[in-house]
């Protein structure tokens, strides 16, 4: 690079010709006082915590690498969530092992752990997933795109009182390395709603 | 009460669909009516088993023909005109006037009231109360009750007159049959308990794919120790 | 949670939809959140309507569609706000390219 900056040690990736671009255009922006950057800031974080399942995922990523922690959100769900800033659910989690996959519903209306994972998805209050989740899970996470053995035990929680659920995946094979918050960038909505298996980094295509 | 809403297990429903980059709302009217709903809550004008039995009591082609958020404000309408805060008459002339042009509201701020809104989104009123002491144990099998109530009721048509077995003993809640009818909490032991899916659906039921569904003692019966399956 | 994000802007449907996975907003990259950022920090401040911004954008996502461009969401907003600006006179093209040579260069180098 020219000019008359030095970076020292710091070495930088290429930067893309869009990121660059868009350096720019807040540079000027500013200049103009047209934007601030912390007005900028404020908006991507309020919208990125719109409405999201990353407070549910922080947990299941702080029971993958915390053991005690684990037993705890199995014996006592609402406790255990409290314990990381998460309150006001009366929650039951329920772990997914190698013999059995858990599968939650809400077949009268749609109940759901909205404090944790957000708003539901459409389709999981449709009259399709409140019917057949309970009669057919086999098939109907099959449409999901999971495919598990005859052999696993697959326990439909029919969410019917004011206790929500929780689907603890399992921890993808090959994420040892990986830190709590790359851990929980992993875990999706679906997969703590148990339609889904959480996928190993490599696999997770964006 | 036999509803509509009453679904699980019901045939002739097809595929789950799912939309790419699903939003929030699909139209803003259904984030009104969310907010709406949270006001109404933040008021307490109604509970939540008597919001429920509100939608349950749609007529069900209404039902069936409706969107999620449309059973909410169906259900919003019926509660606030059944508690008398609005009338419908005066539902439809502010319509009218609305579709003339004319907005008689006038905007104002209130912010107590935003702040117990959010709270309300953010927290749930926790529904678990003293109660009588739980008379089944993890490991009891039960027979859920088959009689219908006419009103409210938390114990799915698919799960009445089974055998099931306590999973787990969760403590005392608020009991929805009663509280949807204004007829006071009556807190008492509620349930997991766990249903053979051979036992609910017959021959069609898959394999290993068991029913867990939280009840309240009121919905169970004593079953006999070594039931035969 | 201090501000509410606006429903008319995260609800936006169809070709404009902003790309979500699993519920959330998707940022690939971090250029992408800050122009997300800055054009609706801008609409809030009514330096222009979020209708305008909107009609940019589904014109500028038509366009590359006919075009069969294989530009991204982003890409599209970028291209949709910059002429937006233009239109608004709020920025000059040519103030932009020299402020991007600029960064490109070294000659800048603001973090934000």
């Amino acid at each position: 690079m020219s000019g008359t900056h030095e970076h020292g040690h710091h070495h930088r990736e290429p930067e893309s010709v869009l990121s660059l671009r868009v350096r720019a255009l807040e540079s000027l922006l500013v200049e103009k006082k047209l934007v601030s950057s912390e007005a900028i800031d404020r908006v991507v974080a309020t919208y990125e915590q719109d409405i999201g399942p990353h407070n549910g995922a922080k947990v299941v990523a702080r029971a993958w690498v915390d053991p005690a922690y684990r037993a705890r959100l199995l014996a006592d769900g609402t406790a255990a969530i409290e314990e990381l800033g998460f309150g006001g659910v009366d929650l039951q989690v329920v772990e997914n092992t190698p013999g059995v996959h858990n599968l939650v519903v809400c077949t009268l209306c749609s109940c759901y752990p909205h404090a944790l994972i957000g708003l539901p998805p459409v389709w999981y209050k449709s009259f399709e997933y409140r019917s057949r989740a309970v009669r057919e899970p086999r098939v109907v996470l099959r449409e999901f795109g999971v495919d598990l053995p005859e052999s696993t035990e697959i326990r439909i929680w029919d969410s019917s009182a004011e206790l929500r659920y929780l689907v603890l995946p399992e921890r993808p094979a090959g994420t040892e390395r990986l830190g709590e918050a790359e851990l929980a960038k992993l875990v999706t909505r679906d997969a703590m709603i148990g339609v889904a298996v959480v996928k190993p980094p490599a696999a997770a295509a964006r | 009460m036999n509803g509509i809403h009453d679904m699980g297990g019901m045939h002739g429903f097809g595929r789950v669909e799912r939309e790419d980059n699903e939003p929030v709302f699909h139209a803003r009217w259904e984030g009104r009516v969310l907010g709406i709903s949270r006001a109404c809550s933040a008021h307490g004008i109604f509970n939540i088993d008597e919001s429920r039995h509100a939608i349950e009591r749609m007529a069900p082609v209404d039902y069936l023909s409706s969107s999620y958020y449309e059973r909410w404000h169906d259900r919003n309408v019926r509660l606030l005109v059944e508690k008398g805060v609005i009338t419908r008459e005066e539902l439809e002339r502010r319509m009218s006037e609305l579709a003339a042009g004319k907005d008689p509201a006038t905007p104002h701020s209130d912010p107590k009231l935003l702040d117990r809104m959010l709270r309300v989104t953010r927290e749930r009123t926790p529904y678990r109360r003293p109660g009588p002491a739980p008379r089944f144990a993890v490991g009891d099998r039960v027979l859920t009750r088959h009689d219908a109530p006419v009103g409210h009721t938390r114990l799915p048509r698919y799960a009445r007159g089974k055998p099931g077995v306590i999973v787990r003993v969760h403590g005392t809640f608020i009991f929805p049959d009663a509280h949807a009818h204004g007829q006071g909490e009556q807190s008492h032991a509620l349930y997991s308990v766990r249903f053979d899916a051979a036992l609910l659906w017959g021959e069609s039921a898959e394999p290993r794919a068991p029913v867990h569904i939280d009840l309240w003692e009121r919905y169970l019966l004593p079953d006999a120790p070594a039931r035969s399956t | 949670m201090d501000a509410v994000p606006s429903r008319e802007i995260a609800d936006m449907k169809g070709a404009a939809a902003l790309p979500r996975k699993n519920g959330e907003l998707v940022f690939d990259e971090a250029w992408q959140g800050r122009i997300f950022g800055m054009t609706v920090a801008m609409s809030h401040d009514a330096c222009f309507a979020w209708r305008d911004f909107q009609s940019h954008l589904i014109d500028e996502i038509g366009h590359a569609e006919r075009e069969g461009e294989s530009s991204t969401y982003y890409e599209r907003w970028l291209h949709a706000f910059e002429q937006l600006l233009a239109d608004k006179g709020l920025l000059d093209a040519v103030a932009l390219d020299e402020r991007t040579r600029e960064f490109e260069s070294g000659r800048r180098d603001d973090v934000f």
